[in-house]
């Protein structure tokens, strides 16, 4: 924002007002307050425009700032005053009685989400109709843009031609905000809250994200395998990874299939260490939590949990002699790889007197030394394992290997 | 990617060392051993005569014999057979696992080691290397076949990259041994399966 049109702006305000202004002594209060000060151009006109408007007891501005430049959703950055022309893709209910309305806007540049404050006396926005926002402002919260509309916005409802064309981004190049992607149901997973009604990643030729829907009326499961197509969902960042929310999103059901990558790796080894914590485990049973109890019943976060529940999973190391890779195997392809299911291993340990520990042994047995092909999602050099084959003696190599080493003999 | 070369190891990130796929035959002619780093904790490594360093093995083999030995610091000393030659792994006090799963095996049976080699001076001068046992466990033969490939394939890449690493430098200056020896090595072992 450039001052003197800072400055230009605050004096026409105070001037429409019936008083005088000195746009130099305003230029200098702007220049004062950015340059030295640093306070950001778009706050540093508030502080000017409010202490001229009380030493002229001016109560009735409409816009505290500037209108700001007319920009679309793509073009907006943190901090900005702007005004946008837009339609409202989806109305969510206001998560407090400070707030009017919220939900998503959408141009043919990108889409955001937005909150009117109820102090701000807009006119109730109605979802799918274009409005134009004058001095709306833009905020960031955990990455994501989101636009206030406050009482110096003026909102009018405008006519608008043509439909809306959302863009699809590839989910490798999603970031947080609000954002329309085309994927496949790849996994479904088991949820950690009553109110979740689903939970499971995602994932198009480019890569996978996790999602979450929360449940609401109207919210139907997806069904896995299935394609969708889903306009407006919310990509956070929560641990430093993405997560998509399917509230509000409109999800619209596609034909046909489409190849994925779920950010899948794969690594191939010998198994050469089964770390404390795989075999026969107990988790705590408290809602949402899921976490690894001690031998004594104890949650890092519930404490005692005596009503635990029990899984089977693996960590361990696998090592292809340049690179060892730790890996962590869920219960379905675990029972699979050591040929034990949970009711096995519970009543291996029950009758037991070494208790778990026998199934940790047995889990040894079965699985060190074994060269092993995974598949699965690699976070900080873990590999969540998706699927896992045990590898057998291919006669095949021998014959290759037998070449090379007797080529130059 | 750790390489084999000092540049693998990245300041203030822990990696693991990797387990080297060795016969039997290479290990034993390794004698360099060296420390990387000042610090009590500094990896130590062997230094393999095909250019690699190794500071973890793993090898699969036949379990000939196991002896235990000591009375107040008892240890098990176990002989495992690759298609080249005799590797010696030792299991002591500081390895109570890997002591336990000595002491359950029967020989002969196959076997799968990952252990950390060690060089020893005997009394009459010669390094003697020994490989101090992390796991052994029990495997069957398809295991170890599938080992042996692993191992041929390892040793021969080891062979062709020697030439461009730095510790493909030093293995040629310190052992002055001919690389072709091993891959023969090698080839022999690989005779021995089936086709």
């Amino acid at each position: 924002m450039d001052i003197s049109e800072a400055a230009e702006r605050i004096s026409q305000k105070i001037t429409s007002h019936g008083h005088p202004a000195d746009k130099a002594s305003i230029e200098s209060k702007l220049t004062r307050l950015v340059n030295e000060f640093g306070v950001p151009p778009a706050e540093a006109e508030r502080t000017v425009l409010n202490e001229l408007a009380r030493e002229f007891s001016i109560t009735t501005f409409q816009a505290a700032g500037g209108p700001g430049d007319q920009k679309t959703l793509g073009q907006v950055q943190n901090g900005e005053w702007v005004t946008v022309e837009c339609k409202v893709v989806a109305l969510t209910s206001a998560p407090s009685p400070s707030i009017a309305q919220a939900g998503i806007l959408a141009d043919n540049s990108g889409a955001m989400r937005f909150v009117v404050w109820a102090r701000a006396n807009a006119p109730a926005l109605a979802a799918g109709k274009w409005y134009r926002f004058e001095s709306a402002v833009v905020d960031q919260y955990k990455g994501m843009l989101s636009l206030k509309v406050h009482s110096g916005t003026t909102v009018t409802e405008i006519p608008h031609e043509g439909a809306l064309k959302p863009a699809i981004t590839p989910i490798r190049d999603l970031s947080p905000g609000v954002v329309c992607i085309r994927g496949k149901v790849v996994q479904e997973w088991e949820a950690t809250h009553d109110r979740i009604l689903q939970s499971g990643m995602i994932a198009d030729e480019t890569g996978g994200i996790r999602f979450v829907m929360w449940k609401e009326e109207g919210r139907e499961r997806l069904s896995p395998g299935g394609v969708f197509t889903i306009f407006y969902a919310t990509a956070d960042e929560f641990n430093s990874r993405l997560s998509l929310t399917l509230n509000p999103a409109t999800i619209v059901p596609e034909e046909g299939d489409i190849p994925v990558s779920t950010g899948n790796a794969s690594f191939q080894g010998a198994f050469i260490h089964l770390a404390p914590g795989s075999g026969l485990i107990r988790r705590c049973p408290v809602e949402g939590c899921n976490r690894v109890l001690s031998r004594q019943n104890y949650c890092p976060v519930h404490e005692i949990q005596p009503q635990y529940h029990y899984d089977l999973r693996i960590k361990g190391w696998l090592d292809n002699g340049i690179e060892t890779r730790e890996i962590l195997v869920q219960r379905g392809e675990t029972e699979r790889l050591v040929e034990m299911n949970l009711d096995q291993a519970r009543e291996l340990a029950e009758n037991n007197p070494l208790g778990m520990d026998e199934v940790f042994m047995k889990f040894r047995e079965a699985l060190l030394g074994r060269y092993l092909a995974c598949q699965g999602r690699v976070i900080e050099n873990r590999m969540l394992v998706s699927a896992c084959e045990i590898l057998h003696y291919q006669p095949e190599q021998l014959a290759d290997l037998l070449n090379r080493a007797g080529g130059s003999l | 990617m750790t390489g084999g070369g000092a540049a693998g190891r990245k300041e203030g990130i822990f990696e693991r060392e990797p387990a080297r796929r060795v016969f039997a035959v290479e290990l034993k002619e390794s004698r360099i051993h060296f420390k990387e780093g000042q610090d009590e904790k500094s990896p130590t490594y062997v230094l393999l005569p095909t250019g690699e360093r190794c500071n973890r093995v793993f090898i699969a083999g036949t379990l000939t014999e196991k002896r235990r030995q000591g009375e107040q610091n008892m240890f098990y000393r176990a002989r495992v057979v690759d298609p080249t030659g005799t590797f010696f792994v030792m299991a002591g006090s500081y390895q109570p696992e890997a002591m336990q799963q000595v002491a359950r095996l029967e020989p002969p049976t196959f076997v799968a080691v990952v252990g950390k080699p060690n060089v020893y001076q005997a009394p009459d001068g010669a390094a003697l290397i020994s490989i101090r046992c992390e796991s052994i466990t029990q495997i069957d033969k398809d295991i170890r076949d599938q080992w042996v490939l692993d191992t041929a394939k390892a040793t021969l890449d080891r062979i062709d990259t020697a030439g461009q690493t730095p510790d493909g430098e030093r293995a040629k200056r310190e052992y002055n041994i001919d690389p072709a020896l091993f891959r023969k090595v090698a080839y022999e072992a690989l005779t021995q399966l089936k086709i």
